[in-house]
């Protein structure tokens, strides 16, 4: 027992403690003036918006001039719109790529890493480095050595004797350099996640597998791969949410463009608040997102629970 | 007294330590003196060094109040950082503007109306340009005072040209003279272009082709703003030359809106830019360029890319402070010396007129006679509508398709035609 409780225990019996005396005691005020500061800045920044922006998806509002109630004409509109339709198929085949490209080569790579050699260090920094690189310069970088007249890739694609290709300026292919780019970006983090995990299962059970005669192949896809399952888990939530929200790289690089090809909804979003000032269509499009990002985790949530491999 | 409630107290003023400068800071902006009129800009280099100087040349001879400028972040957030402001009460006295904003500022109620004040005798409003005039009005109102106007003419690497054995362009040319000195000017396996043109279906992308559009004789909406008319013979002229010099010649060096055409401008990789003076101080010293106007069709129009100055309502005490500053700021005398200090042209016909024009500016920045010049080439503006935007971003769709061959030029025509008038009809 603390002293606190002690104090308080005697104070309480005694009967003689003031309402305040008791309230200042109390854990729960020392609880919530600790969290305080968080509580008053995530409520600011945080919920306040949340909440504003509900209340601007029914209305028409150019940000400026206060809004005009007009009840559910938005989300009316969004489901008619053929732009925002086209923008979430173009969302959904862009997650449909990122996640699994960047779980399966984050795995090859953390389970390439899990291991004594010399410089390992240095391989395991160069790995994380461009999780920690501005998705600015990223996009920089790569729209220099995607570049389809100048650009590194061409070069040396000519060099083999291949076409130059359009990269980011030909509509078909557009969507697929963003996946390769925001791939390159998250890649480190999904490494250092699965590296933890894997450092996190005993050798034991790989030396037992080994005893009992699995080739190192069986033993990954038998042992580790089944014990990896929460982490895996985790990253399929954690990058689809994000890979909804994808924004940055499609903002510095190809601005929605050639021909609208990587207009994904956030982007879609964007314009309509940023561009055409239609804040309303843009909470509501906001809105949908959320709703969206919500179902999907709560499905991946119950798929996991029942495929997902716990550790008693 | 208990530890408990020494650690409550402590706790209370770490709890105030913390939240006592957010308080601060979103009380700090109101608390302005009313002596003082707040300009915001959006310049950082050599512009923002001018407008301070000049700033302070007013404050040292005005004893009535002062002007404070204020860096309010770029320019192209000028529109959604003062909507901000509104918003919140805290609005700036003076905001830079771009023009193609003045019909959203229409819909401000705090944006004042300075019909009136541009039409006292001392303003002289008749002296400012044609075409920046034009682009401080919308809904039939002056809402701002010119703050910069630039244009588009043709800037072209000398060196390339020699090379080519190609002459020079001459004012005369014509669009035909154009597409071949391009042709002639690629070179394919060089990497070489003759042209470049921004691909971003941004306004980049349109304000380009609305010059193309108008040296054709054609327009982008009707007179009355009411329906798109660019869907024309002209419009057709203006796409099919951007489909046959991008999908036949393929002389022109696609930018995908990361501006590299200006390195690659540098790097001598392309021989002809259609851009304006703010480009003009970016081209390396190694590099021999000319400017001339642009080719022509029916006729060589350009476009303009006028800035302005709006006043916001603060009361009428703080308006009448701001008008008087702008006006002497927009003096003559005191323009010239801002063109002086940073390239940028005059926007009215009487600095074309005083000795330190042709004695100082003129020497400074050769290439921006033709600019100058060529300010007499703008005869049309941007329709002033709040669909603007949309139909701006509608057209940069089609323009696109058509470089990319994805579009003939009479489909995209068609396409954009139909959207437009849906954003025009839905009233945006």
């Amino acid at each position: 027992m603390t002293s606190a409780e002690n104090e308080r225990g005697g104070r309480g019996g005694l009967g003689r403690a003031s309402f305040w005396d008791r309230l200042f005691a109390s854990d729960h005020v020392a609880g919530w003036l600790f969290v305080s500061p968080a509580v008053v800045l995530i409520g600011l920044f945080g919920a306040a918006p949340i909440v504003w922006s509900l209340i601007i998806s029914f209305q028409r509002n150019s940000l400026d001039t206060s809004g005009v109630w007009i009840g559910l004409a938005n989300y009316r509109h969004l489901m008619h719109d053929p732009a925002f339709a086209a923008s979430v198929r173009r969302t959904i085949v862009y997650t449909v790529l990122f996640v699994p490209i960047t779980l399966f080569s984050a795995m090859a790579v953390a389970v390439a890493l899990n291991r004594r050699l010399h410089g390992m260090r240095f391989y395991r920094t160069a790995v994380f480095a461009p999780v920690v690189t501005s998705t600015v310069a990223t996009a920089i970088m790569f729209s220099w050595l995607l570049d389809p007249y100048f650009g590194i890739i061409n070069l040396f694609l000519n060099k083999l004797g291949g076409p130059s290709q359009g990269f980011f300026q030909d509509p078909s292919q557009a969507l697929y350099c963003i996946v390769l780019v925001t791939v390159w970006g998250w890649l480190g983090f999904a490494v250092v996640i699965y590296l933890a995990a894997l450092q996190g299962i005993p050798r034991e059970l790989l030396e037992a597998a080994e005893i009992d005669g699995a080739t190192r192949w069986r033993a990954f896809w038998r042992v580790q791969f089944p014990l990896l399952g929460p982490t895996t888990l985790f990253l399929v939530v954690w990058l689809s949410i994000n890979a909804l929200q994808e924004f940055d790289e499609i903002y510095v690089i190809t601005h929605g463009g050639p021909l609208a090809s990587t207009t994904v909804v956030v982007y879609y979003l964007f314009q309509q608040a940023f561009a055409f000032f239609d804040a309303g269509y843009a909470t509501a499009i906001a809105y949908v997102v959320f709703l969206g990002i919500l179902a999907l985790t709560v499905v991946q949530l119950l798929l996991g629970r029942k495929l997902v491999h716990y550790r008693s | 007294m208990s530890r408990l409630r020494i650690s409550f107290w402590a706790m209370i003023a770490f709890v105030v330590v913390l939240v006592a400068p957010l308080a601060v800071a979103g009380c700090g902006g109101s608390s302005k003196s009313s002596s003082t009129i707040s300009f915001w800009q959006g310049y950082t280099d050599i512009e923002r060094t001018a407008i301070e100087q000049s700033v302070a040349d007013f404050n040292a001879t005005n004893p009535g109040f002062k002007v404070q400028a204020v860096f309010a972040g770029n320019n192209d957030y000028a529109l959604t950082k003062l909507r901000t402001a509104l918003a919140a009460g805290k609005a700036p006295d003076i905001s830079y503007q771009y023009g193609s904003s003045m019909a959203l500022l229409a819909k401000l109620p705090q944006v004042v109306d300075l019909s009136a004040k541009v039409k006292e005798p001392g303003f002289d409003w008749n002296d400012f340009f044609p075409a920046v005039r034009l682009a401080t009005m919308a809904n039939g109102k002056v809402l701002g005072v010119p703050a910069l106007v630039d244009n588009l003419a043709l800037v072209y690497n000398k060196k390339l040209f020699d090379q080519a054995g190609v002459p020079y362009p001459t004012a005369q040319w014509t669009w035909d003279d154009f597409r071949a000195a391009a042709k002639k000017l690629t070179n394919t396996s060089a990497k070489q272009f003759g042209w470049a043109y921004i691909n971003d279906g941004s306004e980049d992308t349109v304000w380009r082709f609305l010059a193309l559009l108008w040296q054709a004789g054609g327009d982008l909406l009707t007179p009355d703003n009411t329906k798109a008319a660019f869907n024309s013979p002209a419009g057709l002229k203006a796409m099919t030359l951007l489909y046959d010099m991008a999908n036949q010649d393929h002389s022109i060096y696609l930018d995908s809106g990361n501006d590299n055409y200006l390195n690659v401008f540098n790097s001598g990789k392309i021989a002809m830019l259609w851009t304006g003076p703010w480009d003009i101080s970016s081209i390396n010293s190694g590099v021999k360029y000319g400017v001339q106007i642009l080719p022509g069709d029916v006729s060589h129009a350009t476009i303009a890319g006028p800035d302005n100055y709006a006043i916001i309502a603060n009361g009428s005490q703080r308006v009448d402070d701001a008008w008087k500053f702008l006006s002497w700021y927009l003096s003559p005398e005191e323009h010239l010396k801002f063109a002086i200090a940073t390239g940028d042209l005059p926007i009215r016909e009487s600095e074309t007129k005083l000795p330190d024009y042709t004695n100082v500016f003129l020497k400074k920045y050769p290439a921006d006679a033709v600019f100058v010049a060529n300010l007499n080439n703008v005869t049309k503006a941007r329709p002033n509508i709040a669909a603007y935007p949309k139909i701006s971003a509608d057209l940069g769709q089609a323009v696109q398709a058509v470089l990319l061959g994805k579009l003939t030029p009479q489909q995209a025509l068609q396409q954009a035609e139909q959207q437009a008038n849906a954003d025009i009809a839905a009233g945006m």
